[in-house]
């Protein structure tokens, strides 16, 4: 039995990876949006127990709405700190473009977490019914989260950029370096690798969606330069980055929809094929 | 196969949903435990390895429900951590208080490895970094498996009927 079941499980990983059984889990993981939003519900429940006595409630509840126009007011902030960087470097002309469009948002809950260690990702409420598909950017009130990896009729599974396979093309809002924005997984940090040392980052920096490759939108917030591992013998430097967002208390998340992205692996190729 | 599939499906769905909705919310120590994994574990170490992998099996196929993941591979995983630890469990002297801690670590540590090697194999950068920083989930497992087999050993006494055991 042994042999079977490790045959059996093998076999599903190796279908679930080319793609193959994705009509398959769908129609398996559709009805567990309900459950698991209702076990989230309690949950908050619990939470709330936990957090403090009732009396505490509409205390809570104000912490609750300043903490969210701090987290606004810190936003608008880095986008000004954006802004400033770029008239530094003369490109008043770009500000337009630059800045950040006026995309339209759908607000979904987190209704549950990755069950697996190595994996960094949520699960939302919202799904194809709602107009969610797959390569949708999702950012928190506080910057960009991930992106839509799976989808079901009333749920979505986002991988956050914290996780180790989110690669994000960056910026940073100063130096105007640009680079690769890598998740650490758990525990690990997110690092901005191969930039190059003519760049003088400086610690703090705020660091932004570049748009290159066309999978989410320019100048989204991703958070900031907390160490520099700049050693002049080598050839480039690597940026350690703090993200804007708390992943581990993010409840309710906005899902970009008229972001169309790019496909760029036609590029990939030089023959197109 | 034995007739406890039936009581391991909704068991690993139902802890699935909480490890997904619930636990992920309310980490022990900074790290969340692997509830299925331990009442596979758990199982396995009151009825032996062929209960104990089928009960990984399932454990697993409901955790990957609930992950980015590839489906399967924290099944793959779990066979592997429970079967190595009710293996050793047979080969080892009883002791009902000190052994289940140290089997949880086994299982734990070699589901790990087994997943995160599944995982760089389907084409997954998965760090070496990540696998040691998950590794003092071995200590927390260890402490959560005797009351974890105490339930399981309730659960069993549970849906008993009339002196008919489930399996």
């Amino acid at each position: 039995m042994l042999a079977v079941l490790l045959g059996v499980a093998l076999l599903l990983s190796i279908m679930d990876s080319t793609g193959n059984l994705d009509l398959l889990l769908r129609l398996i993981r559709n009805p567990s949006a309900p459950v698991l939003e209702w076990t989230s519900s309690r949950a908050d429940l619990v939470d709330d127990i936990v957090s403090g006595p009732r009396d505490l409630q509409a205390a809570r509840e104000e912490i609750s709405l300043l903490q969210s126009r701090i987290d606004e007011l810190e936003r608008q902030n880095e986008e000004l700190n954006e802004v400033q960087g770029e008239y530094q470097l003369l490109l008043d002309l770009f500000n337009r473009a630059r800045q950040e469009p006026d995309l339209r948002r759908l607000t979904a809950t987190v209704i549950g977490r990755d069950t697996s260690l190595a994996m960094r990702s949520i699960i939302i409420d919202k799904g194809t019914d709602d107009g969610v598909v797959v390569g949708m950017p999702v950012e928190s009130a506080r910057g960009l989260a991930g992106r839509v990896f799976r989808t079901t009729a009333r749920s979505s599974q986002v991988v956050l950029i914290t996780d180790n396979a989110s690669l994000v093309a960056a910026r940073l809002g100063s130096s105007r370096a640009t680079g690769i924005l890598k998740g650490g997984g758990i525990g690990g940090s997110m690092t901005i690798d191969w930039i190059d040392l003519k760049h003088q980052i400086e610690i703090g920096e705020v660091v932004l969606t570049s748009g290159l490759g066309g999978k989410f939108p320019q100048d989204m917030v991703i958070g900031r330069v907390s160490e520099v591992d700049r050693r002049e013998a080598d050839l480039f430097q690597r940026a350690i980055v703090q993200p804007a967002v708390d992943f581990d208390s993010l409840e309710m998340v906005f899902v970009i929809t008229d972001f169309q992205p790019v496909d760029t692996e036609i590029f990939s190729s030089p023959t197109g094929n | 196969m034995s007739s406890s599939v039936y009581l391991a499906v909704p068991v690993m769905v139902v802890l699935s949903i909480l490890q997904s909705a619930f636990l992920t919310r309310f980490p022990m120590f900074g790290m969340v435990p692997q509830l299925p994994l331990l009442v596979a574990l758990a199982w396995g170490l009151l009825h032996g390895i062929n209960e104990g992998v089928m009960w990984a099996f399932w454990a697993g196929i409901a955790l990957d429900l609930f992950s980015a993941g590839p489906m399967g591979a924290s099944a793959l995983a779990f066979i592997g951590g429970v079967a190595v630890a009710t293996w050793v469990e047979q080969a080892l002297p009883p002791n009902r208080i000190f052994l289940p801690p140290l089997l949880a670590a086994v299982a734990t540590f070699i589901s790990l490895f087994l997943y995160m090697l599944l995982l760089r194999v389907l084409g997954r950068a998965i760090p070496v970094q990540s696998f040691l920083d998950s590794l003092p989930l071995l200590m927390l497992h260890g402490g959560l498996i005797l009351p974890i087999i105490w339930m399981a050993g309730g659960l069993e006494r549970l849906v008993t009927v009339r002196g008919s055991r489930i399996r």
